[in-house]
C-alpha cells in the first residue's frame, strides 16, 4: 500500500519535472527558429497531401525512378552521416582511448536522433506504411531480402543506441539506480551496435546490387557493400567534426572545460582518422576501376562526373585532412570535412538517383515538396537535438 | 539374442523407421513443373486482343484498340495495363512484341521483397499480396525488366503487374491473353515442353528465325519465352542482362551476415579485454616502480 | 546466335597487384607524413 503511494508520488514528481522541462527556454525569435518553423509547418501540409492523395501528388517519382530524394538523401546519406556514433563508441569503449570520451555522449545522441529521423523518413516514402510492422512480426519474414536485413538492423541499432544514451537520460531524471543498471549495459550495447553498423552500412549499398543493369557501370560494382562501409567511416568522422564546430559555437556556455584534452586535439585526431580512411577508400575505388577496366568509360559526361566525385571530393579532402593534421590547422580541417560530406552526398545520390537509369529520357529530379519535406526532417532533428542538449548532461564526460 | 543379432535388428528397425521413402514420395508429389508462355513474334499481327482480355480479366483499364492509335509509339506496361503490344519497324517489316512480366525462374522481385508480398508460386507465376506489401518499391528497383508498376496517385497504392492469371491457372484454364490470341502467337505450357516446341520451330525454319530463344537463359531463365525473326535488340529487348539469376548478386552479402554477427562481437570483446589487460599491466608496473 | 569464347576474368590481376604495391608505399609515406608533426609540436 505504502509502496504504491510512494510510486505514485514519484511518478507525479517526475511528471511535473517533465512538464517543466517541456517549456521552451531562451529567446524565441532566433534566426534558426524563423527559418525552421515555417518550413516544418509547410512540410506537415505537404505530408497531409502525400498521405491522402498518394506519393505522386507531391513527389516526382515515376515508374522508372521508384526511389528518389527521400530514400537517396534522407535514408541512404543520412545513415552514412550517422556512422560517427559507432566509430567513436568503438574508440572509446572498446579500445578505451580516453581522449575522445568527452564527445561520446553528443555523438551517440546525434547518431540516435539521425536514425530516428532519417531512417524514420523511410516511413514517409512507403506506399503502404501501415504494413511496416509486417517484416518485424507475423508470417511475412522475407529473409531473402537485403531490405529485410537493413530494416531489422535499423530497429535493433536504434535500441542499442538508446541503451548507450540512456545513462544520460537517467542522470537527467535523477534515477540513480536506473543509471547504474543501464551504465553496466553500455559495453554490450556498444559491441552489438558496432556489429550492426558494419552490416547495415554495407547493407545499404547491397540494396543496389540487384539494380545491376540500371546503375551506370562506373558506380556499380559487386563491392558496393564494402565501399559503403568504408566510406561511412570517414562520413561519420567528418560529420562529427562538422557538428562539433557548429555546436561549439551554438552551445558555447554548455560546454565546460572539463576535458583535459583540448577540443583542438580531438578535432585533429578525428581528421587524422578521416584522412587515412579516405586514402584507403580512394585505393578501393582505384582497384575497382582497374578490375572492371573502367577506363573505356571515362571519356564522356558520366566519366568526368565520376572523376569529380572521386578526385574532387575524396582525394582532395583526403590530402587536405593530411595537410591540416600536419600543420595543425583547424580551418583547413573544417573545409575538408565539408568537402568530404559533399563527396558522400554525391556518392550516395549518384548510386541511388543520378546515375540510376542514367540513359533514360525522363530523368528524375526532386520536386520542391520533396526538398521541403527533407528540410523538415533535418530541422526537426535539430529541434530535438537542441531540446535534449539544453536539458540533459550531453556535453559532459562523467559516465 | 546375441549381440550381433541385436545390432542387426536394431539397425533394420531404425532404418525402416527413417522416413526416407516417405520423403521421396512427397518430393515427387510436390514437384510441379513451372509453366510459361511461348511468344512467337513472327505470328503476332498486333490486334491487341490480349491487352483487352488481360484488362477485362483483372478489372484494369480496357483500351479501345480500334481507335486509340496506341501502336504509334513504344509503350511500357503501366499501373493500368499489365500487358502491352508494341510495334517495331525492322528490315523484315513490322514486328509486334507483347510485353508483360517475364516470370523469372529466380526472380529479383521476390528476393527483394522483405514481406514476401511478391511470391513465386510453385506453379511458376509470381503473384503480389496486398495484405503483406508495405510499398517500399524495392521490387521495382531490382526487377531487370522494370515490370512492377506502382500507383503513385492513390493513398492506398498497389503494385501492379502480370500474375499470369494465377486464378485461372488454379481452375485449370489458360491465361486470358493466351486464350484470346487468334493467331496462336501465344502458346501456354510447361517450360520444358515449350522449349522443345521453340527449338523445333527454329530448326524447321532456320532462315525464318534468329537462332536464339529469349528467356531460355536470360537472368537465369524466364517463364515467358520469345521467338523472333530479327535480333532481339531491335525489338525492344535488353540483351545485356546476363544469365546470372539476380538473387545471386546479393547472395554473398546475405551469407556473410551471420558470419559477421558470429565473429565481430567476439573480436570486439577480445580487443576490449586486451586493452583492459594493458591498462592493468601499466598500473602494476608503475606500482612496482614506485 | 550465342557465341562461345574464352574470357580471362583475371586479366587485370597483374595491374591490381601493382596498384597494391603502390598503395602500400604511399600509405607508409602518408602515415609518416601525418604522424611526424604531432611529435614535433606536442
Amino acid at each position: 500500500m505504502s509502496n504504491k503511494a510512494v510510486l505514485i508520488g514519484e511518478f507525479r514528481k517526475f511528471f511535473k519535472f517533465l512538464i517543466q522541462e517541456m517549456k521552451p527556454r531562451g529567446k524565441w525569435l532566433t534566426p534558426f527558429n524563423i527559418i525552421s518553423i515555417p518550413i516544418i509547418l509547410l512540410g506537415l501540409v505537404i505530408l497531409f497531401f502525400r498521405f491522402t492523395k498518394g506519393l505522386g501528388s507531391v513527389t516526382n517519382l515515376s515508374q522508372q525512378f521508384p526511389w528518389g530524394f527521400w530514400i537517396g538523401f534522407d535514408v541512404v546519406t543520412g545513415v552514412a552521416f550517422a556512422g560517427g556514433a559507432y566509430i567513436i563508441t568503438f574508440v572509446v569503449y572498446v579500445m578505451r582511448v580516453e581522449k575522445y570520451h568527452s564527445i561520446v555522449r553528443v555523438t551517440v545522441l546525434n547518431g540516435l536522433l539521425a536514425y530516428i529521423f532519417y531512417a524514420g523518413a523511410l516511413v514517409l516514402d512507403l506506399g503502404r506504411p501501415w504494413h511496416i510492422i509486417n517484416p518485424i512480426i507475423g508470417n511475412s519474414f522475407g529473409y531473402n531480402s537485403v531490405l529485410f536485413l537493413v530494416s531489422w538492423h535499423f530497429l535493433l541499432y536504434m535500441i542499442a543506441e538508446f541503451v548507450e544514451f540512456s545513462p544520460v537520460i537517467a542522470e537527467w531524471a535523477h534515477w540513480e539506480k536506473v543509471r547504474k543498471f543501464v551504465s553496466a549495459l553500455t559495453l554490450g550495447a556498444v559491441i552489438f551496435g558496432i556489429t550492426l553498423s558494419m552490416l547495415h552500412q554495407s547493407g545499404l549499398g547491397a540494396l543496389f546490387l540487384m539494380a545491376k543493369p540500371k546503375i551506370h557501370p562506373l558506380w556499380y560494382s559487386e563491392f558496393i557493400p564494402i565501399l559503403f562501409f568504408v566510406s561511412s567511416i570517414f562520413a561519420g568522422l567528418s560529420m562529427i567534426i562538422f557538428e562539433g564546430i557548429i555546436s561549439h559555437k551554438v552551445f558555447k556556455d554548455l560546454i565546460g572545460e572539463k576535458s583535459h584534452y583540448s577540443y583542438e586535439e580531438i578535432i585533429l585526431g578525428l581528421g587524422k582518422g578521416a584522412a587515412i580512411a579516405m586514402f584507403v577508400y580512394y585505393f578501393f575505388k582505384a582497384l575497382i576501376f582497374i578490375h572492371e577496366k573502367q577506363w573505356v568509360l571515362i571519356n564522356d559526361f558520366w566519366g568526368y562526373w565520376y572523376l569529380v566525385e572521386v578526385i574532387g571530393f575524396v582525394l582532395i579532402p583526403c590530402f587536405m585532412f593530411a595537410y591540416a593534421v600536419r600543420n595543425r590547422s583547424i580551418g583547413i580541417i573544417k573545409i575538408a570535412s565539408v568537402l568530404a560530406l559533399i563527396g558522400i552526398i554525391l556518392n550516395r545520390l549518384n548510386i541511388s538517383v543520378i546515375a540510376f537509369n542514367w540513359d533514360v529520357a525522363n530523368k528524375y529530379y526532386p520536386s520542391w515538396q520533396e526538398i521541403v519535406v527533407t528540410l523538415m526532417v533535418v530541422f526537426s532533428e535539430i529541434w530535438a537535438f537542441r531540446w535534449i542538449a539544453t536539458r540533459m548532461p550531453v556535453f559532459s564526460k562523467e559516465n | 539374442m546375441n549381440r550381433r543379432n541385436f545390432i542387426r535388428t536394431t539397425a533394420t528397425i531404425s532404418i525402416a523407421a527413417l522416413p526416407l521413402g516417405k520423403l521421396n514420395a512427397q518430393e515427387n508429389k510436390e514437384k510441379k513443373e513451372f509453366v510459361g508462355v511461348l511468344v512467337d513474334t513472327t505470328r503476332c499481327l498486333g490486334c491487341r486482343l490480349c491487352e483487352v482480355a488481360c484488362s477485362e480479366e483483372h478489372g484494369n483499364y480496357v483500351p479501345d484498340v480500334k481507335n486509340d492509335h496506341a501502336l504509334e509509339k513504344i509503350r511500357d506496361t503501366s499501373e493500368k495495363q499489365w500487358t502491352v503490344v508494341n510495334r517495331f519497324e525492322t528490315k523484315n517489316g513490322e514486328v509486334f512484341v507483347k510485353r508483360q512480366c517475364m516470370h523469372c525462374w529466380q526472380p529479383a522481385c521476390t528476393a527483394a521483397c522483405l514481406t514476401n508480398a511478391m511470391f513465386k508460386t510453385k506453379e511458376g507465376p509470381i503473384t503480389w499480396d496486398g495484405d503483406k506489401c508495405m510499398g517500399c518499391r524495392y521490387c521495382m528497383v531490382s526487377c531487370p525488366f522494370d515490370i512492377p508498376k506502382f500507383e503513385y496517385n492513390k493513398w492506398n497504392p498497389k503494385i501492379q503487374k502480370c500474375n499470369m492469371c494465377y486464378e485461372r491457372l488454379q481452375e485449370g484454364k489458360k491465361p486470358a491473353c493466351v486464350q484470346a490470341c487468334p493467331k496462336d502467337a501465344l502458346l501456354f505450357g510447361i517450360k520444358r515442353e515449350l522449349m522443345e516446341v521453340a527449338r523445333h520451330r527454329v530448326y524447321s525454319y532456320p532462315d525464318k528465325y534468329v537462332h536464339k530463344i529469349y528467356g531460355e537463359h536470360e537472368v537465369g531463365g524466364t517463364g515467358w519465352l520469345y521467338l523472333s525473326a530479327v535480333p532481339f535488340e531491335q525489338i525492344g529487348f535488353r540483351t545485356d542482362l546476363g544469365t546470372t539469376p539476380y538473387p545471386e548478386y546479393t547472395k554473398e552479402f546475405l551469407f556473410s551476415v551471420p558470419l559477421v554477427l558470429f565473429g565481430v562481437p567476439a573480436l570486439l570483446f577480445g580487443l576490449n579485454l586486451l586493452t583492459d589487460r594493458k591498462n592493468e599491466l601499466n598500473k602494476n608496473e608503475r606500482w612496482e616502480n614506485e | 546466335m550465342e557465341f562461345y569464347y574464352y574470357v580471362n576474368i583475371f586479366e587485370t590481376k597483374g595491374l591490381e597487384y601493382l596498384l597494391l604495391i603502390c598503395f602500400l608505399v604511399l600509405f607508409i609515406l602518408m602515415v609518416r607524413y601525418i604522424s611526424t608533426s604531432d611529435k614535433k609540436k606536442s
